[in-house]
């Protein structure tokens, strides 16, 4: 429960601690080299604090006249996504270890967190098609336009810097994070620009 | 391109809000489109132009 006071902090605040939550416990399990099942619950908390931050979200866009219904259907869903995505990464992990999954079965577990990116792009296709305010349609799709030139300007350096093995390999499922997170801010972006 | 939505708006005693609930668009809209960061679409314009029983041109100028 979120009490009267946090409930009150600013969006940024909640997403800073949101972000820093995430990736400082992965980087810590890392670090630490906790194992795979261990790395996964230590997880759990700070992605707890993702609910904080979209209704913190929700509360600063409808403060400025910008939370329609589609925008908020689409939280709701980017929400969903977020959950089942650790939920079937958790699957996944624990199925692969316990199971000692080879074949097929390996085959099924490894796709298993991938599943829930399609239902974010549909998200987002339907964000685009739902939303009826031009405005708020254009900021979206700007800020996406900032989370793909982030990312790929984030890969293609990285890349290079791989292939000459002066930074350690990133596997690819890490496209789906720094694309989250240039949403982010692109969205901070759209709100600086907006005042 | 510059516009005189704040001053009908005024004109008529309407706040944002009222203007935006009007126009079925979020108060941020209106408020991009009064300051100039963002112009309409010709379908939207043709609403405020039908809101206001004026012209389009007679709303948006070149700027």
């Amino acid at each position: 429960m979120v009490s009267e006071t946090a409930a009150r902090r600013p969006v940024w605040l909640w997403g800073f601690t949101f972000f820093v939550g995430m990736f400082g416990t992965g980087f810590a399990a890392r670090w630490f080299d906790l194992g795979a099942i261990p790395s996964m619950l230590v997880m759990i908390p700070p992605m707890l604090l993702l609910t904080p931050f979209v209704r913190a979200t929700e509360r600063a866009q409808a403060g400025c006249g910008a939370l329609s219904p589609a925008g908020r259907r689409y939280n709701r869903r980017g929400m969903a996504w977020s959950f089942s995505y650790v939920l079937l990464l958790a699957v996944a992990v624990i199925g692969s270890k316990t199971l000692h999954a080879q074949g097929p079965l390996l085959w099924l577990l490894a796709l298993l967190p991938a599943l829930p990116v399609f239902y974010l792009l549909w998200a987002m296709a339907r964000y685009l098609v739902e939303e009826q305010d031009e405005y708020l349609r254009m900021q979206v799709v700007n800020a996406a336009l900032f989370a793909t030139g982030l990312l790929l300007g984030t890969a293609t350096v990285w890349g290079f810097l791989e292939t000459f093995r002066l930074v350690p390999h990133v596997p690819g499922w890490a496209a789906v994070p720094v694309w989250a997170i240039g949403l982010g801010l692109g969205s901070f972006v759209n709100r600086w620009r907006d005042k | 391109m510059n516009n005189r939505l704040k001053v009908l708006r005024a004109e008529r005693g309407w706040s944002q809000q009222d203007l935006a609930v009007q126009l079925e668009v979020s108060r941020q809209s209106v408020n991009a489109i009064e300051t100039g960061r963002y112009d309409p679409s010709l379908p939207l314009a043709f609403r405020i132009a039908d809101l206001f029983g004026m012209a389009i041109e007679d709303i948006f100028q070149r700027g």
